[in-house]
């Protein structure tokens, strides 16, 4: 009986040890491929020759890469070529434009207004303040933000309500000549271009982060951000610096580049325009290559 | 029928009145360097507008042409023409005036020297940022008498300057560089001028 007992007992331990054994496995397994994730960095992919434009803002709608060529006072719909399939004339220098599911947002420096174009027209947006050279526009569901060059301020709407912040100035919160911004789900970015940083606000308008600002850049022009990372245009010094969301710089571009002035990530590839040389230079993801280290 | 006649004559006369009005504007061709920034460029644009009674304003960024049409009355130099636009940040290199009564004149801008056996060759710091301070810096050293050769690097900061040290020094070349609003070591350009420079040539000013 007590022969049957212990055979019994060393059965039972034997199948809980198995289990456990295929659970430590599998734990361990598991952990492994969690830590075997390659590290990236982004790599120049292709590149495209622009014919006549000199882009300044870049963004998205319908899968349709849009243009803004100040120089030359339009907007432009390019395809995966470069080739205009769709040109919107008689714009006064348009800036920094974004979009929305269904209309772009176009800054008009010249025209100190913000124009909406949807549905094949242009209409102003409505706003109880005046602009002096709007540099910039963001647009996040039914949130709107405009980086007002002149007047050293972000106009930010939640929504329902306008507010305004920012002036001239050096210290933080302050501007000089804020050229873009972005909006995110709680925060504001600003590319303060001749401060030469990146700002960061809540949707109060208070003072949350800096960064870039020991970068040494020279007119921090365009800024676009993304899950991770936040990407700012150093126009003068020919760069796009890529930093983690706590403000650590992470990556240079140098590549291809020449005047960036704005950049947007599509489907896992980053475009960057390039204002002189008229290019719109495509980046993607790859593993850091340590071989050369 | 005496009133409609009455009528007919004011709007016919407001209608000469305003295109003679029309016809009586000086057209200003001015060939502007360094317009390498369009947040700036634009800007100036825009503020060149806002001026009274100026009209047709165009600036093509790519070949720096720059013109506008001024009532003829306001009998403007081509010298307030060329400080107006360096005030609003431009280096004007040519310029060019047709008057409405169909006088032309013309302006070539300042011009380098000959070099000759007492020319050398000096290097020295300018502080400056972009094309447009790089345009202004040229021009301010061009004006002096006896310079020959002159390059600035925008990364290095650093000047080439040849000249005739017969006709100039050194000191005399920065002084006319801090003058238009650049800081070299030994020369300092004035607050005010430095001011009221465009946003983006606003440099880090050198300190000793």
């Amino acid at each position: 009986m007590s022969c049957q007992l212990v055979v019994i007992t060393n059965a039972l331990l034997n199948n809980i040890m198995k289990d456990l054994y295929i659970l430590v496995t599998v734990i361990v397994l598991f952990c492994s491929c969690k830590q075997e994730e390659v590290p990236k960095e982004w790599k120049l992919a292709t590149v495209v020759q622009l014919e006549g434009i000199n882009p300044i803002g870049i963004t998205e709608l319908d899968g349709k890469l849009w243009l803004s060529d100040g120089d030359h006072n339009r907007l432009v719909q390019i395809n995966e070529n470069g080739v205009i399939e769709k040109t919107i004339d008689s714009l006064d220098r348009p800036m920094h434009i974004d979009a929305d599911k269904v209309s772009i947002f176009i800054p008009q420096y010249g025209k100190d207004n913000v124009a909406v174009f949807k549905n094949g027209t242009l209409e102003d947006l409505f706003l109880n303040d005046s602009l002096d050279a709007p540099a910039g526009v963001a647009v996040y569901r039914s949130e709107r933000a405009i980086a007002d060059f002149y007047n050293n301020r972000i106009l930010f709407n939640n929504g329902k309500d306008w507010i305004s912040f920012g002036e001239e100035g050096k210290k933080q919160g302050e501007f000089y000549y804020p050229t873009d911004v972005q909006i995110t789900d709680s925060l504001i970015w600003v590319a303060d271009a001749y401060n030469n940083r990146i700002q960061v606000f809540d949707k109060q308008g208070n003072f949350v982060q800096m960064m870039g600002q020991n970068q040494k850049m020279n007119a921090a022009t365009g800024i676009y951000v993304s899950d991770n990372e936040v990407f700012i245009t150093d126009f003068e010094n020919d760069r796009v610096l890529i930093f983690d969301k706590d403000g650590n710089l992470r990556q240079t571009l140098r590549d291809e580049i020449e005047k960036p002035t704005d950049m947007i990530i599509i489907q896992e590839t980053l475009y960057i325009i390039n204002y002189r040389n008229g290019k719109l230079s495509s980046y993607i993801l790859n593993p850091i290559d340590n071989s050369m280290s | 029928m005496k009133k409609t006649i009455i009528v007919t004559l004011v709007v016919g006369m407001m209608t000469m009145f305003s295109a003679n009005a029309q016809k009586a504007m000086d057209k200003f061709m001015v060939q502007v360097d360094g317009l390498g920034c369009p947040f700036c460029a634009y800007g100036l644009e825009k503020k060149f507008k806002e001026f009274k009674g100026i009209k047709n304003v165009k600036i093509d960024i790519e070949t720096g042409d720059f013109s506008f049409k001024y009532p003829a009355e306001k009998a403007l130099t081509m010298e307030a023409v060329e400080k107006q636009v360096e005030k609003a940040g431009y280096t004007p290199v040519t310029s060019k005036i047709e008057r409405a009564n169909g006088e032309v004149e013309e302006s070539k801008g300042a011009m380098l020297s000959d070099s000759s056996e007492r020319t050398i060759t000096k290097k020295m710091m300018v502080a400056g940022n972009c094309g447009m301070c790089e345009a202004r810096i040229s021009k301010a050293a061009k004006s002096v008498n006896g310079v020959s050769e002159i390059s600035w690097n925008k990364d290095t900061k650093m000047m080439e300057v040849s000249f005739d040290t017969a006709a100039t020094s050194l000191s005399q070349i920065e002084m006319a560089i801090a003058k238009a609003g650049h800081d070299t070591k030994k020369h300092k350009a004035k607050k005010g001028t430095y001011n009221e420079l465009p946003a983006c040539c606003h440099y880090e000013r050198i300190t000793k």
